[in-house]
């Protein structure tokens, strides 16, 4: 039933999703749905907490306390990036439905996130202070996946790698370290394209 | 857009009926992005606008097919304004990072002084489901483009493969929709140094930003 909620809702909006579309999609009765939730809205928050779990964990799956913070943070958001882009409706649910449906659905995600990008910083020995708001980056991500997302180009989400290791850096090393990085991401990934084309040149 | 209040004096008045239907659309979506900010998308209703704009069902029905189309071409027309005004205050001789800041507070500026079209902008357009991805997609890729076209090829260099024409945009939008949600659109103008660093810091560095935000 989430994941025929996640579905009416990327190809509709949630105020136009009714119970008959999740229960059809599902194919479930109406009794099995009120049996888990109480309302449209329960069934829509279950949803967002599903989403927001299964980013945490691709991006927890990442995480390697003997790398480098800045390799953590790059293999962390890469996952989350390429996890959006196999699953576009799962990222129009968290930066498009939920932010319009209620904002305060996001923070919960932003509170699972932002503390543990800090750790990681803190871990490496940053000192601790922001040099810009991580709150506000954590918005700047969100903005940027959306517009990919509502440009219909959600698998192209992991160019944005250099995007969002600067917004992912910045705030906890400043801005040297941020596009220093970012830079980094872009240059690998530009190799990693010249490569391409020239293993299929070589193979035609 | 002009203001709910324009109306034309009732009665004979020798006016065309191009004015007139000009006129009326006007109100019509001035009254929109009033209601729609006030009552938000889903409560508000066609009889709500027609009553704000003084204008009949009947003339509204002519215009427009409904009230999400009435509040598409309302956003479409505050799109436009708000690119006229930035693309005023950023396109000229002046040092780059001081037009960064002239239309950091001009894009601040616009909001401020209209918090109704604020959040009719930011938030309510996302209540009418997916054509709002789309006006979302085209309004914020207008944005990166005006901030392209003024920039400089060194400093665009600055930034190296980073796109940070399109970190430009995002920053002060989602910042704006930050303050927007919580019912302070007025005091936007007081982030205008601190937006002004983040766009400039990706291109010329700290101590450049630092400089420009306080200029």
């Amino acid at each position: 039933m989430i994941a025929a909620m996640v579905a009416a809702c990327a190809e509709q909006s949630y105020a136009e999703t009714t119970i008959a579309d999740v229960v059809a999609g599902a194919h479930v009765s109406r009794t099995t749905f009120y049996r888990e939730f109480a309302d449209k809205r329960a069934c829509f928050d279950a949803a967002v907490a599903a989403a927001i779990a299964e980013l945490s964990e691709a991006a927890k799956a990442e995480l390697d306390a003997e790398r480098a913070p800045a390799a953590q943070v790059r293999a962390a958001t890469a996952a989350m990036l390429e996890l959006m882009a196999r699953r576009p409706q799962l990222a129009q649910l968290l930066v498009g439905e939920a932010v319009a449906v209620e904002p305060a659905t996001v923070d919960r995600h932003r509170e699972i996130l932002l503390p543990s990008v800090a750790a990681i910083w803190r871990e490496a020995g940053a000192d601790g202070a922001t040099h810009c708001d991580p709150v506000t980056a954590f918005g700047r991500v969100q903005l940027l996946i959306f517009e990919r997302v509502a440009a219909g180009e959600a698998e192209r989400l992991p160019e944005l790698l250099p995007e969002v290791v600067y917004l992912a850096t910045g705030p906890f090393a400043g801005h040297e370290a941020a596009i220093a990085e970012a830079r980094a991401c872009a240059e690998d990934a530009a190799t990693a394209t010249a490569v391409a084309v020239a293993t299929a040149g070589a193979q035609r | 857009m002009s203001e709910a209040g324009g109306r034309l004096p009732r009665g004979r008045h020798g006016l065309s009926r191009e004015t007139v239907v000009s006129s009326q659309r006007g109100r019509l979506q001035a009254a929109a992005v009033e209601v729609i900010a006030a009552r938000g998308f889903d409560v508000a209703t066609v009889a709500d606008v027609l009553e704000v704009a003084g204008v009949g069902r009947e003339t509204f029905y002519e215009l427009f097919d409904d009230k999400r189309d009435c509040m598409l071409a309302a956003h479409a027309e505050l799109v436009d304004e708000l690119e006229a005004c930035l693309r005023e205050a950023y396109l000229g001789e002046a040092p780059w990072p001081h037009r960064v800041r002239h239309s950091v507070a001009a894009a601040l500026g616009f909001f401020s002084a209209r918090p109704p079209a604020a959040r009719f902008m930011l938030i309510e357009l996302f209540a009418i489901g997916p054509p709002a991805r789309e006006r979302f997609h085209e309004g914020y890729n207008r944005f990166v483009a005006l901030f392209e076209e003024g920039l400089d090829a060194e400093t665009r260099a600055g930034a190296g493969p980073v796109q940070a024409a399109k970190l430009a945009v995002g920053a002060v939008a989602a910042r704006t929709y930050e303050e927007v949600l919580v019912g302070r659109a007025a005091e936007l103008p007081r982030l205008t140094d601190e937006l002004t660093y983040e766009l400039v810091v990706p291109f010329l560095g700290e101590d450049a930003a630092r400089e420009a935000a306080s200029s």
